[in-house]
C-alpha cells in the first residue's frame, strides 16, 4: 500500500505494531479458534415401527377364548356343541367391564353370544348375527356412540379419506375395544420431546451425556409437579456453560 | 478523554501530515508488512470455511432453480432428479420421489377427538418416521401438551410429561400441529414467497426457496415451524423413500420445515401417518368439500373449536369433543360376584 | 469522472493515515471485526446451531441489534430537522456526520439480518420473488436499501462539492433531504410494523410499538452523535459549534422523555389488564415460572434511562463530561430495552406456554461485535476522510495541504466555552 510519504504524524512505530497485531491474531485464529459447540446432539428416541403401530384390542380374554380342562386348552364349542349350557335370565342394562372367565360361574355371557352356537352373536330380539357385525350388537346398547360411529365421527377409519373411493376401512368396535373389558387401556407415552438444542452442556457430544440429558429432563419436569395444576413444567434452561472458543 | 491536551500538534490525528516525513522507502515497507500482516488475518479469519461443503453451496444446478410456481414440467423433473441422485449419493437409496399436485374438489381439513385423545405420542413419532424428520437435533412437527383439566390456557400445560402411563385422569391431551390455516400469517410474512398455501388448503414450502429469515416461525400463533439450526441427520435406514417435492423429501439446513398434511400420502388418497399411527381414533382427516366425508360429518354433528380463533387465522385443524368423558365411566361392575368373590376355579 | 476517482483514491489513501491513537482504534476495531468474520465463518459451516437461538426463541441478538440499529439510522434526520426545516444553518455541515452514522448504522442494520439467515446463499431470492407489498420484510428491504443510496447521495455529494470548493446546487440535494427526513421515519415505522403486525405474538400486537421505536430512536441516534461530535471536537481541528451540542441535547432530553412514558403506557395496559396475553411482559419485568433471565435487564434498563433523563433535564449536563455520561447510559439502555427486552421476551413462552429461555453464545456474540466493529470502522474512515475536506484541508488543488489551519481544536470544543 503505498502510503504517501508525508501522511504520517507521529506514527512511524504504528504501522510494526498493527502488522504484529495482526499476525498474533492470524496466530489466534489458525491454531486456537476451535470449533463452537452446538450443544448436545439429541441422540434420536430409538422408536420401533411397533411402537407407531396400534396395539392388539384384546387383552383380558384370549383370541378366541379358551378354558383349560383336564390339562386341555379347550374352546367353548368344543363341548357345548354336545352339551347345552344351562338357561339363564337375560339382562341387558349391566355393565360388561372386567369380565374374567370362570367357567360355569359367568352368567352374562349370553347377553351378546347365542346360547346355542358360540360362534354366533345374538341381538335382545333374538336375532343372530355373525361375528363381522359386530357394531350392530354393540348399537342395542351403545346408540349414540353407533350413531357417530356411522357418521365416521367417532373410531377410526384406515385406508383412504375419500368415502367414494370404495378404500375406506372402518374399524368395528371390537377392533379397538374389548368386549369383555371395552375401557380403554392405559398406555405407555413415547418418550418426551427432546428438540432443544440445550440443557446441560458437556464437552463432548457422546450418546451417554444424551441420555444423561434426557433422564434429567423427566426427572425434574414429568416427576416433580404434575399435583398442581399451576405447576409449569416446561423445558429446561439453555445451560448457562458456554462453549469454548 | 474530555478535558483536551494544551499541545495542539499531539491533539490532531486526522487532519493533517507533519513536517518530519519519514523516509518513503521504509514507509513503503513497513505499509506493505501491516498490510500482509492484515491479510493473513484475515485469511486466518476465513480459515473455518475449509470445513464448509462447497459442493452442496456452489452446485450451480441447485442454484439456478427456479422457485417452484415458475419451474415448468421438465424443469421440475430435473429438480427432482437432481434430488434422486443427492439423496442417493448420501442415503444410498433411490427415493421414489414425485411433484404430486393437489386434486381438484378437495380441500383438506384435519379434526381431533379432545374426549379420546390419550396422549401417548405415536402420532408424533410416526411423523418423524414417515417425514424424514431430524432424528438429531430433533424435529417433531406435533407437540402434545398435557392440560389440566378446566382450561385451554396453554400456558398451564406440560410438553414435556413423561408418566409411566397415560392417560391421567386429572389431565387431558392436545396435540398441536401446523393448523393449515386459511388465513395464514406465515405466508403473508414470507419476503420471497418460498411458502405458500395449496389449493387443496395445504400450507407448503418450497424447501430449496426458502432464505431461512424465520419470520413465519415469529409469525405463527400455533408454534408449528421448525427451522433446521443444524445440518439435519436421520440413519439410513430410517428414510422413508417414498416421497415428493413440496412434503417429506430430506431438508437442507438452514430452511424451514413444518406439518403438511402427509402430502405424498394424502394427495394419492391416503390417510396421514399421524392418523394411521393413533391407537384411538381421536384423528379424522378428510375433504371439507365432501358433505360425506368424516370431517365434514364431525363440522356438522360435533361440538367443535379451533385454538386461538381470536387471531383469525381460519384453521383447518379442528378440536371437538364428545359428550362424554371416555375415561369419566364409573368403575362398577355389573356382577358383583365376579371380580371380588375369591369363588375356587370350577371343576365339573 | 477522472476528477471523482482521484478523489476516491485520495480518500482511500487517507483512511490509512493518522497518529498512533488512530492506528491503535483502527486496529482494535479491525481485530475485533476479524474475530467476527471467523465468528460467522464457523457459523456458515456448522449452520445457526451455533447460536443460541432454538425454534422456541428463533430470533435473538441479531436482529435485536438490527432493530436498534434501524434507529440509530432513522435518527441521523434529527440534525436535519432543525437545519433545513428551522433554517438552523450553525449546525449544517453536522448534518453531514449524523447522515455518515446513517450510513454506517444501516449497513450494520443490514449485516445482522444477513447473518440472521439460514441460507444467505440464497440472498438473490430476493430479487427474483419479492413479496411486495405482502410481507414487511419486503418493505423493510427496500426502506433501508433506499435509505442508504439517499444518505450516500446527499453526504457524497455534499463533501464532493466541498472538496471541489463548489457551493452545492440545492437542487441536487434539498429535495432529497426531505424526502430523506420522512423516509428516515418511514425505516424505523416499518421496523416496528414488521413485529407489531404478528397477531400471534401478543407482546409485540401493539400500536405503541412503532412510536416506541421512534422516540428511543431519537433519543439513542443524536445521543450517538454527541459522543461522536464530542471526539471530533477533541481530536481534529474541527469546530463543532457548541450550540450543536445543546440542539442535541434538547432533542434527546425530549425523545427519552416521550420514550418513557411509551413504556409507561405498555406496561400499564399490560399489568393492568392482567390478561393472558401479558405473559411476556411479566417475564420481561418480573419473571414467569420461575425463569426470570431478562427481569435484571430490563429493570438495569429502566433505571439508566430514568437517570440519563433526570441528567438531560438538570444544568449540570451542559457540562460535557456529564452529556457524554448521560449518553452513555441512555444508549445502553435503550439497546436493552429495544433488543434484548423487545425482541427476545416475545417469544417467552411460545404460542404453545413452553418457557425456554434465551442466552447468546459465544460465537454468537462475537459475530455481534464483529459487525458493531465493522460497522465503527466504516464510520471512522468517512469521518475521518470527510473532517480534511470540510476543513479545507483536502481539496481538488491540493491533496494533503501542510496544515495551514493551527488554531487549537479544543477551545470550541467544549460547549460551555460558548454557551
Amino acid at each position: 500500500m503505498p502510503v504517501r510519504p508525508s501522511g504520517i504524524t507521529n506514527a512511524s512505530f504504528a504501522p510494526w505494531i498493527v502488522a504484529l497485531v495482526f499476525l498474533a491474531l492470524a496466530a489466534w485464529l489458525t491454531f486456537f479458534s476451535a470449533r463452537p459447540d452446538l450443544g448436545p446432539t439429541v441422540s434420536a428416541a430409538l422408536i420401533e415401527q411397533a411402537d407407531i403401530r396400534p396395539e392388539p384390542r384384546r387383552h383380558v380374554l384370549g383370541e378366541p377364548a379358551a378354558i383349560p380342562m383336564g390339562g386341555y386348552s379347550l374352546r367353548c364349542m368344543e363341548c357345548h356343541r354336545f352339551f347345552q349350557s344351562p338357561p339363564v335370565e337375560r339382562r341387558i342394562l349391566t355393565q360388561h367391564t372386567h369380565i374374567v372367565l370362570r367357567h360355569g360361574q359367568n352368567t352374562r355371557c349370553f347377553n351378546c353370544h347365542d346360547r346355542a352356537d358360540r360362534g354366533k352373536l345374538i341381538r335382545y330380539d333374538g336375532t343372530r348375527l355373525g361375528f363381522d357385525q359386530v357394531p350392530r350388537l354393540c348399537s342395542e346398547c351403545h346408540g349414540t356412540v353407533y350413531r357417530d360411529w356411522e357418521r365416521g365421527t367417532h373410531g377410526k377409519t384406515l385406508g383412504s379419506w375419500d368415502p367414494a373411493s370404495g378404500k375406506q376401512r372402518r374399524l368395528a368396535c371390537h377392533e379397538c375395544h374389548d368386549p369383555h373389558a371395552p375401557a380403554y387401556p392405559d398406555y405407555v407415552p413415547l418418550p418426551p420431546p427432546n428438540t432443544l438444542r440445550m440443557g446441560e452442556q458437556g464437552s463432548g457430544h457422546s450418546a451417554g451425556i444424551d441420555s444423561e440429558h434426557g433422564q434429567a429432563e423427566s426427572a425434574t419436569l414429568g416427576g416433580s409437579g404434575h399435583d398442581s395444576p399451576l405447576m409449569h413444567r416446561s423445558s429446561m434452561p439453555r445451560g448457562t456453560k458456554e462453549p469454548t472458543e | 478523554m474530555t478535558t483536551p491536551t494544551s499541545a495542539t500538534t499531539d491533539v490532531r490525528i486526522w487532519d493533517g501530515p507533519s513536517a518530519d516525513a519519514p523516509q518513503p522507502r521504509r514507509s513503503f515497507l513497513r505499509s506493505a508488512v501491516a498490510g500482509a500482516a492484515g491479510l493473513a488475518a484475515f485469511a486466518a479469519a476465513l480459515s473455518p470455511l475449509k470445513d464448509l461443503d462447497v459442493m452442496e453451496l456452489a452446485d450451480p444446478q441447485a442454484f439456478l432453480q427456479k422457485h417452484y410456481k415458475e419451474m415448468t414440467p421438465a424443469e421440475i423433473e430435473v429438480a427432482l432428479e437432481r434430488i434422486r441422485n443427492k439423496v442417493e449419493a448420501r442415503y444410498g437409496v433411490r427415493p421414489d420421489i414425485r411433484d404430486l399436485r393437489p386434486q381438484a374438489g378437495v380441500e383438506f381439513a384435519y379434526a381431533l377427538n379432545l374426549s379420546r385423545c390419550i396422549g401417548c405420542r405415536k402420532c408424533v413419532y410416526a411423523c418423524v418416521a414417515e417425514n424424514n424428520q431430524s432424528r438429531s437435533p430433533q424435529i417433531q412437527y406435533i407437540r402434545v401438551v398435557e392440560m389440566p383439566r378446566g382450561t385451554l390456557d396453554l400456558e398451564r400445560g406440560n410438553h414435556h410429561y413423561d408418566r409411566p402411563r397415560v392417560p391421567d385422569n386429572d389431565h387431558y391431551y392436545m396435540p398441536v400441529q401446523c393448523h393449515q390455516c386459511a388465513n395464514p400469517p406465515c405466508v403473508k410474512v414470507c419476503p420471497v414467497e418460498a411458502t405458500w398455501k395449496e389449493p387443496d388448503g395445504v400450507v407448503v414450502i418450497d424447501y430449496d426457496w426458502c432464505i431461512g429469515c424465520r419470520y413465519c416461525e415469529a409469525a405463527c400463533p400455533y408454534w408449528a415451524r421448525r427451522f433446521n439450526f443444524a445440518e439435519p441427520t436421520l440413519p439410513k435406514e430410517e428414510l422413508n423413500p417414498t416421497m415428493s417435492y413440496l412434503s417429506n423429501r430430506p431438508r437442507p439446513r438452514g430452511v424451514m420445515e413444518k406439518c403438511h398434511f402427509c402430502l405424498q400420502r394424502t394427495r394419492e388418497g391416503r390417510m396421514p401417518a399421524c392418523l394411521e399411527a393413533c391407537p384411538t381414533g381421536s384423528r379424522k382427516f378428510g375433504n371439507l368439500l365432501d358433505p360425506t366425508s368424516e370431517v365434514s360429518q364431525i363440522l356438522k354433528t360435533k361440538r367443535v373449536f379451533v385454538l386461538k380463533e381470536e387471531v383469525g387465522t381460519l384453521p383447518r385443524f379442528f378440536y371437538y369433543f364428545d359428550e362424554r368423558y371416555p375415561s369419566a365411566h364409573d368403575e362398577n361392575v355389573d356382577d358383583p360376584r365376579l371380580p371380588t368373590s375369591p369363588a375356587p376355579e370350577a371343576r365339573p | 469522472m477522472k476528477t471523482y476517482l482521484t478523489f476516491l483514491i485520495r480518500c482511500f489513501r487517507l483512511s490509512f493515515v493518522g497518529d498512533w491513537r488512530y492506528y491503535g482504534w483502527m486496529a482494535l476495531l479491525s481485530v475485533t471485526a476479524l474475530f467476527g468474520l471467523n465468528a460467522y465463518c464457523k457459523q456458515m459451516v456448522f449452520g445457526l446451531a451455533t447460536t443460541g437461538m432454538t425454534d422456541q426463541v428463533s430470533w435473538g441478538l441479531y436482529i435485536a441489534n438490527f432493530t436498534f440499529l434501524v434507529g440509530m439510522a432513522a435518527a441521523a434526520v434529527m440534525l436535519v430537522i432543525p437545519v433545513y426545516i428551522y433554517r438552523n444553518e450553525e449546525l449544517h455541515d453536522l448534518v453531514i456526520f449524523g447522515e455518515l452514522f446513517a450510513v454506517a448504522a444501516i449497513l450494520m442494520a443490514l449485516l445482522f439480518v444477513t447473518v440472521d439467515l439460514g441460507r444467505p446463499d440464497r440472498f438473490h431470492h430476493l430479487l427474483l420473488r419479492f413479496n411486495f407489498p405482502i410481507s414487511m420484510l419486503t418493505w423493510d428491504v427496500i426502506v433501508l436499501n433506499g435509505y442508504i443510496v439517499l444518505n450516500l447521495h446527499i453526504c457524497g455529494y455534499l463533501i464532493y462539492c466541498a472538496y471541489r470548493r463548489r457551493k452545492p446546487s440545492k437542487a441536487f440535494y434539498i429535495p432529497f433531504v426531505f424526502i430523506a427526513i420522512v423516509w428516515a421515519i418511514s425505516i424505523h415505522t416499518v421496523t416496528a410494523f414488521l413485529y407489531s403486525g404478528l397477531g400471534g405474538r401478543p407482546f409485540w400486537n401493539s400500536a405503541v410499538v412503532a412510536p416506541r421505536f421512534l422516540a428511543s430512536a431519537f433519543a439513542a441516534g443524536p445521543a450517538f452523535l454527541i459522543l461522536s461530535l464530542s471526539v471530533l471536537a477533541q481530536f481534529t481541528t474541527y469546530q463543532v459549534p457548541p450550540k450543536a451540542f445543546m440542539t442535541l441535547r434538547n432533542t434527546v432530553a425530549i425523545a427519552l422523555s416521550i420514550s418513557m412514558f411509551l413504556l409507561g403506557s405498555e406496561m400499564f395496559t399490560e399489568f393492568y389488564t392482567d390478561s393472558a396475553h401479558g405473559a411476556s411482559a411479566k417475564y420481561l419485568f418480573f419473571g414467569l415460572h420461575g425463569r426470570h433471565a431478562l427481569v435484571p435487564w430490563i429493570w438495569s434498563a429502566i433505571a439508566l434511562n430514568l437517570v440519563a433523563m433526570l441528567l438531560l433535564y438538570l444544568p449540570i449536563s451542559r457540562k460535557l463530561p456529564v452529556l457524554q455520561a448521560a449518553c452513555v447510559m441512555l444508549i445502553v439502555g435503550i439497546w436493552i430495552e429495544k433488543g434484548m427486552g423487545m425482541i427476545v421476551p416475545a417469544f417467552i413462552p411460545t404460542p404453545l406456554g413452553e418457557i425456554v429461555e434465551y442466552l447468546p453464545t459465544l460465537n454468537e456474540t462475537l459475530v455481534t461485535m464483529g459487525i458493531w466493529a465493522g460497522g465503527l470502522l466504516i464510520y471512522t474512515i468517512l469521518v475521518r476522510v470527510t473532517v480534511p475536506v470540510l476543513t479545507g484541508r483536502l481539496t481538488y488543488d491540493q491533496e494533503f495541504s501542510v496544515a495551514t489551519d493551527m488554531r487549537s481544536p479544543s477551545v470550541a470544543a467544549t460547549p460551555e466555552a460558548h454557551s
